[in-house]
């Protein structure tokens, strides 16, 4: 079965596509670009005349066909600002956004991690089951199998 | 009159709230029976109060009362009237009534389930909860958020805006509002029901059970809320998408994360008695979550601090929401010794370990759709300039928590409580990893590419797999009753969970687009799909102009993407025109900004082919049904040797 799945994936997710079509990379670079005059709308999104310009913007620059994704998206930034970038970056301040996430999931590890060790520590500390814990539960067993059969 | 009578209506309700609180407290303090016994005669004027006020307001809207400022601007005569009804809630104030009238309507459920146990402490207390919650609301909307205050005067004939464009022209507008609102305002019953068992000190599983239904209907809604503005979303605003992450929908994913958190954590302490603090904090942060939201959204906080103070009542929502944090807290607290766990879980891979896992997972899941929204806030006051997370962060930190969940959802179900053996497991998820492997196998064959999406599909097919695998186990032993019941209608709404996150994992990732220029009576092919001009039609009503271009496609149908000019208020709205399929949908749009004339020679088509939309509607509808059959009692009883819960009579009377 793991031969099976690590070979589907590998064909899947190694065959080739073709390049992405104009369409699709305009797309996809204007969902990272945010609308300079609406609240929270993508370009992709926002209907905006202001939007629409920068979509021609996107368009022009994807079929010249000379730039990457990044360089359109470094040009659109230079000429609008940062603030119409929908990633935030990696560095200074904004990092924190993506820091603290992984701090997050540190602390949710590393807290299950000690809950399961205290655990396990208090259920090695009562030791195994007694006589009279048995038949405790035998009793209780056999009165539900008497309950049934009423 | 309709404005008298409408604060006639927010006066009463508001004065039984506030009296109703202090009554029924005092009452409980002083151990006075026969004033008890009357509390629940407070909720029934409040829902006679509420009535009434949502009765004035409907018309008001309904009569075209211009002398109201709401009607006035959310009022006009040529709207049609279901667009009328969903008026009351197009705007702030409105929608605060709306919020009014379901809470009471939930004070007054609470208030009749309970009838019999009045004088019963605990339902005496969350019935005090309610009320207080109620005076809140009552006195935002019977002052600053006022629905019926008086407008200035206006002239003769004078007609109003109606409510905004994008609010009319989708009948999903009258649902999505109050299902949402049933959702948010629902969690407040279970919140109540929490704060009276700290204060009463009956910690135990007690309130637990009494309020399964009212979390587990509430979270229902919320979801079905929530999926019915995707669905509008896609079907109105004219880019393909059904969710946009913007600070709106965040505000109710928020409490929907935390509140999926708590339908699962609770189980572990209904069955084991563990987790107690951890399901207060739950219950705590998804009902002040809802009341964060609204203050996020209505403010217009989240897009500039500068607009922090333009709203009239943020203050009321902000100060409200540190109450409801200061309070629970300082209870829970305050009650520490007697909420400690009991119990001991003793291994992570067990169902209990599982559910662990779950809500770790669910809470940085909401931790980080918190601190995205609310980051650009952060930015400019720490910083002094503006930024802005969009959806592309949001995507891209969701996606391995999405899979992560698919992951859980396929082995949760499948690991017995306490411990499971690497034999058991082997056994149990054999035919799920199959189903795995056979949904991968089958996503290749299709064309399927790229390594996200096609973990997602596999996933999938284990997840759906575990799941199938309950239910057809109880299905063989019960017939159709085991579809019913906690356990099995949960495996149906996975089942339906899984629809949606396929659904979204296709339609995000394979979703071609095209601007294609067509020539009147000329043929278009792209991606597999034909495209014929036939013409430009039109449509003039007294409300609205609406230009459509007539699309012939794949030579079998017209398809016929409209703009719509609202006369009144002067703004054109674009609206999609969709062939819905099984497999994909084609999405055909016009530009709203340029619509064609009636003789144009040729228009610009925008197209869209999104593969597996229908299934997201799909999945909500089994989500739907799911969530109901798990709200039915099921017949299995519980066995003596269960692992049972902590030794509630010891806590009950502590």
């Amino acid at each position: 079965m793991f031969v099976a799945v690590v070979a589907l994936l590998a064909i899947g997710s190694t065959r080739d596509a073709g390049p992405l079509n104009p369409g699709d990379r305009i797309d996809s670079i204007s969902r990272r670009v945010a609308c300079p005059v609406c609240d929270g709308e993508s370009v992709f999104e926002s209907r905006n005349p202001a939007s629409e310009a920068i979509r021609a913007e996107i368009r022009a620059s994807v079929y010249e066909g000379t730039s990457t994704d990044d360089e359109i998206l470094a040009s659109i930034a230079s000429s609008y600002g940062g603030k119409v970038l929908l990633v935030p970056s990696s560095s200074g301040f904004d990092a924190l956004i993506w820091a603290l996430p992984a701090a997050g999931l540190m602390i949710g590890l590393v807290g299950l991690w000690f809950a399961f060790r205290r655990w396990r520590a208090e259920a090695a500390s009562l030791g195994l089951p007694s006589q009279d814990d048995y038949n405790l539960v035998d009793e209780a067993l056999q009165r539900h199998r008497g309950q049934r059969d009423d | 009159m309709s404005a008298a009578l409408g604060n006639a209506g927010l006066l009463i309700a508001l004065v039984a709230s506030s009296v109703g609180a202090l009554a029924t407290a005092v009452a409980i303090i002083g151990g006075n029976r026969r004033a008890l016994r009357q509390a629940p005669i407070y909720a029934a004027i409040i829902v006679g109060g509420a009535t009434l006020a949502v009765i004035a307001m409907q018309w008001a809207l309904f009569a075209r009362d211009y002398s109201i400022d709401f009607v006035q601007r959310v009022g006009s005569s040529t709207t049609p009237t279901l667009y009328n009804v969903a008026a009351m809630w197009s705007a702030l104030e409105g929608s605060i009534l709306l919020w009014v009238i379901v809470l009471a309507l939930f004070t007054g459920g609470v208030a009749l389930r309970f009838a019999r146990r009045r004088d019963d402490e605990l339902v005496a207390w969350a019935l005090v909860v309610m009320y207080v919650v109620m005076t809140f609301f009552a006195l935002v909307s019977f002052g600053p958020a006022s629905p019926f205050a008086r407008g200035a005067t206006v002239p003769v004939g004078f007609d109003g805006p109606g409510p905004n464009p994008l609010l009319q022209n989708h009948i999903l507008v009258l649902f999505h509002p109050p299902l949402l609102y049933l959702g948010y305002v629902g969690f407040t019953v279970p919140f109540a029901f929490a704060i009276a068992a700290l204060i009463t000190g009956r910690v135990g599983e007690g309130w637990l059970l009494e309020t399964r239904r009212w979390a587990l209907l509430s979270w229902g809604f919320l979801t079905i809320g929530i999926l019915l503005g995707g669905w509008w979303s896609y079907e109105v605003l004219g880019w393909s998408g059904v969710w946009a992450w913007d600070p709106v929908e965040n505000a109710s994913f928020l409490p929907w994360l935390t509140g999926t958190a708590y339908i699962h954590s609770v189980l572990v302490q209904q069955r084991r008695g563990m987790l107690r603090v951890w399901n207060l904090s739950l219950l705590v942060a998804t009902f002040a979550l809802t009341i964060l939201g609204t203050f996020l959204t209505r403010s217009g906080v989240i897009n500039s601090v500068h607009a922090f103070a333009a709203g009239e009542i943020d203050g009321y929502l902000l100060g409200f929401f540190g109450i409801v944090v200061v309070i629970s807290l300082g209870l829970i607290g305050w009650r520490g010794d007697a909420l400690r766990a009991p119990g001991r879980i003793d291994s992570a891979v067990s169902r209990e370990g599982a559910f662990l896992a779950n809500n770790v997972v669910f809470a940085l899941f909401a931790f980080i759709v918190l601190l995205g929204t609310v980051f650009p806030l952060l930015v400019e006051v720490f910083q002094d300039r503006q930024t802005v997370v969009g959806a592309p962060y949001f995507d891209r930190l969701s996606m391995p928590i999405g899979l992560i969940l698919l992951f859980l959802m396929a082995v949760a179900p499948v690991l017995p409580w306490r411990t499971a053996s690497a034999g058991t497991l082997r056994d149990r998820l054999f035919w799920p990893a199959w189903c795995g492997v056979a949904a991968l196998a089958i996503a290749v064959v299709v064309g399927a590419d790229r390594l996200a999406p096609l973990i997602a599909f596999m996933l999938g097919g284990f997840a759906g797999g575990a799941a199938g695998r309950q239910l057809l186990l109880a299905t063989r032993r019960q017939g159709f009753r085991g579809l019913v019941g906690r356990a099995n209608g949960g495996m149906l709404v996975h089942i339906g969970v899984i629809l949606i996150a396929v659904a979204l994992a296709a339609s995000n990732s394979y979703t071609h687009s095209a601007t294609l220029t067509i020539g009147r009576g000329e043929r278009v092919e792209w991606a597999g799909h034909s495209f014929e001009f036939v013409g430009v039609s039109t449509e003039v009503t007294a409300r609205a102009d609406v230009v459509m271009a007539d699309v012939l496609l794949d030579d079998s149908k017209v398809y016929a993407p409209a703009v719509t000019t609202y006369l009144q208020q002067g703004m054109t709205v674009p609206t999609p025109s969709v062939r819905t399929g099984f497999t994909s949908d084609v999405y055909l749009t016009i530009d709203g900004n340029d619509p064609p004339a009636t003789n144009a020679d040729e228009v610009v088509l925008r197209v869209f082919v999104k593969p597996m939309v229908l299934w997201l509607w799909i999945g909500g509808a089994v989500m739907a049904i799911g969530t109901i059959l798990s709200a039915l009692p099921s017949r299995r009883s519980r066995r003596p040797t269960d692992p049972t819960s902590a030794p509630v009579l010891e806590t009950q009377h502590g």
